[in-house]
């Protein structure tokens, strides 16, 4: 693994646009950066990060299982019991997922350490699946890369075969999709999402969460023509949902959510110690416990997350030196996690972070993104790979 | 598909060959993979029709999309890819009670070339078939099925759709007079609360 610098393509930003990349640049500051890549060997992706992904894919649902059966282990994960059927049911059915994403910390020498799972809203798909490929395409075209590269990532194709399976399986081919209002990057990967449904020959309407009503009587959730729901995908995490208005709605009601309720189980950073309980010593595990109030301050080479948190937010960690680092953030109401602190890799003075995708059950591509300090947050910068 | 054997052989690729938007963005967008040597005919485009999945040889025929034979192909190819257990134990042991079979003589077949061998699989949960029509720059255009399962076999998976699966706890009182013509809809349940977090993704 090496970071590469290259030129940048010929008028990049104007294709940006033409395709719907407009989140290219956010508040003046570059979040799609082409000046550089990061370069793997086939081995590379293939032993360390696309096995070990599909590994770690199978241990998850493995747990899944357990704590659908458990309601310890779901009080355990904070769940809210009124989800808890709902949870277990989705599981116990075999409703189809479709996505999400394992970071890691892997430096090209040694296994790629899980530092967490983005299991129910995972984004910079579209950069990943779509934007990154165009630019490796690209790159060769206008000699900046060599013929024979490649890179590691059919998402999209495999994100097609996806929704074509659950088209299968929905009432009229018809997933609604929805996020929160006045967020544009957001609104941009559910855009991409409905684009890749529609290309799988899936109806793909749009409503926002806020918009989405409850009629009285109805067995569904219902659009703004009060027509029902019954199928959504949403951009919007289940513990947010759960806790909302409409949340004790949710098991009455037929609409079927994508992602499915049981992904709140790993959408969870209270699932870092179970895989650890389980799988301890695993060789792309680190150590993760559950914070208890006995627990000490947080010691040297140790990291603190809540079990609810986003881009980085209200993590805290020591270096093994000493040095603290903390990302403030609005995610206090939740229980925390410890977990052993693995240095990311370094390159000049960037942190990179692995971001492997799994589409149904596959592992099929991945993004990589850095950031000046230890943790990854909203603004750090994705930048393509290539393996060469 | 007489034709299978002489498609051009692409080189091994951790990428898609081809991919394209349909409604994103200001027009719609293709681009086809490069890679291959210019003197030998070649492959300048791949397209992909819509995949489907079938539980059977037989859904699969009957949709009238593909012939037996590819239909065929596509479930032998699945097969390949099931895994096999020594015993039905170590096969419920992953895949859970009742969740396993021994294959058919047809399974065991398709499956490793022979009738015999005691063997054991998670019954099947469908496949996916599709078709991939490859154009050369002869002028040429190949169509060959692929499959592809995408999701494993899980205990009480696979059968899943949303006509099946109702919610678990039914409203079972309902309040006629709340279903009258002049019920209104409540809306603003969901997110109005995340104005203070900005953004969900992660």
């Amino acid at each position: 693994m090496l970071r590469i610098d290259i030129p940048e393509r010929n008028e990049w930003k104007a294709l940006a646009h033409e395709l719907g990349f407009h989140f290219h640049t956010i508040e003046g500051e570059p979040y799609w950066k082409e000046d550089a890549y990061y370069q793997f060997t086939l081995e590379q992706v293939e032993r360390d990060i696309e096995a070990p992904t599909e590994a770690i894919h199978e241990m998850c649902m493995e747990l899944v299982d357990k704590v659908c059966h458990s309601n310890a282990l779901m009080q355990r994960l904070a769940l809210p019991e009124h989800m808890w059927d709902s949870i277990h049911h989705s599981w116990r059915s075999g409703q189809p997922h479709l996505y999400g994403r394992m970071d890691f910390a892997y430096s090209g020498d040694g296994p790629a350490k899980l530092l967490e799972l983005n299991y129910d809203t995972p984004t910079s798909l579209y950069e990943a699946g779509f934007f990154q490929w165009v630019w490796l395409e690209q790159a060769i075209a206008q000699g900046i890369l060599p013929r024979h590269a490649d890179q590691y990532n059919s998402i999209q194709e495999r994100l097609i075969n996806a929704m074509a399976h659950l088209g299968d399986r929905i009432d009229a081919r018809t997933l609604y999709f929805s996020c929160i209002k006045e967020n544009d990057e957001e609104r941009a990967t559910v855009h991409y999402l409905q684009d890749v449904a529609v290309q799988a020959g899936l109806k793909a309407p749009f409503i926002f969460m806020e918009d989405i009503g409850l009629r009285p009587g109805a067995e569904h959730f219902v659009d703004l023509d009060d027509q029902p729901i019954q199928a959504i995908f949403k951009l919007y995490p289940w513990e947010e949902m759960a806790d909302d208005a409409f949340g004790e709605a949710i098991p009455q009601l037929n609409t079927h959510w994508f992602e499915p309720p049981w992904k709140a189980v790993l959408s969870n950073k209270g699932i870092l110690p179970l895989l650890w309980e389980h799988f301890e010593g695993h060789p792309n595990l680190l150590p993760a416990f559950f914070e208890t109030p006995q627990s000490p301050p947080l010691p040297a080479g140790w990291v603190r997350k809540p079990f609810f948190s986003r881009e980085g937010s209200n993590i805290e960690l020591v270096t093994p030196a000493g040095h603290r680092e903390s990302v403030d953030g609005p995610y206090t109401d939740s229980p925390w996690i410890r977990q052993a602190y693995h240095p990311m890799p370094r390159f000049g003075n960037n942190h990179a972070l692995v971001g492997s995708w799994v589409v149904g059950d596959r592992a099929c591509g991945m993004g990589i993104r850095e950031d000046v300090g230890r943790i990854t947050k909203d603004s750090s910068c994705f930048v393509p790979h290539a393996i060469v | 598909m007489s034709q299978h054997d002489h498609t051009p052989h692409l080189p091994r690729r951790k990428r898609s060959a081809r991919l394209s938007l349909a409604m994103m963005g200001a027009s719609a967008f293709g681009l086809t993979a490069c890679g291959q040597p210019p003197q030998e005919e070649q492959i300048t485009g791949v397209d992909f029709d819509q995949p489907r999945s079938f539980q059977s040889v037989e859904e699969c025929v009957a949709e009238n999309v593909y012939t037996r034979s590819a239909c065929e192909d596509a479930y032998e190819a699945s097969l390949e890819e099931v895994p096999r257990f020594n015993t039905l134990e170590a096969c419920e042991a992953e895949h859970g009670e009742g969740a396993c079979t021994a294959p058919t003589e047809e399974q065991a077949q398709a499956a490793t070339g022979n009738t015999g061998g005691s063997w054991f699989m998670p019954a099947m949960m469908g496949y996916m078939v599709g078709s991939m029509m490859s154009n050369t720059n002869r002028g040429r255009s190949f169509e060959r099925v692929y499959q592809e399962p995408i999701y494993r076999n899980r205990q009480n998976q696979g059968n899943w759709n949303t006509a099946t699966n109702q919610a678990t706890q039914r409203v079972t009182q309902r309040n006629n007079a709340m279903r009258s013509s002049v019920a209104t809809s409540q809306r603003s349940g969901f997110g109005s609360r995340s104005s203070a977090r900005g953004g969900w993704g992660s």
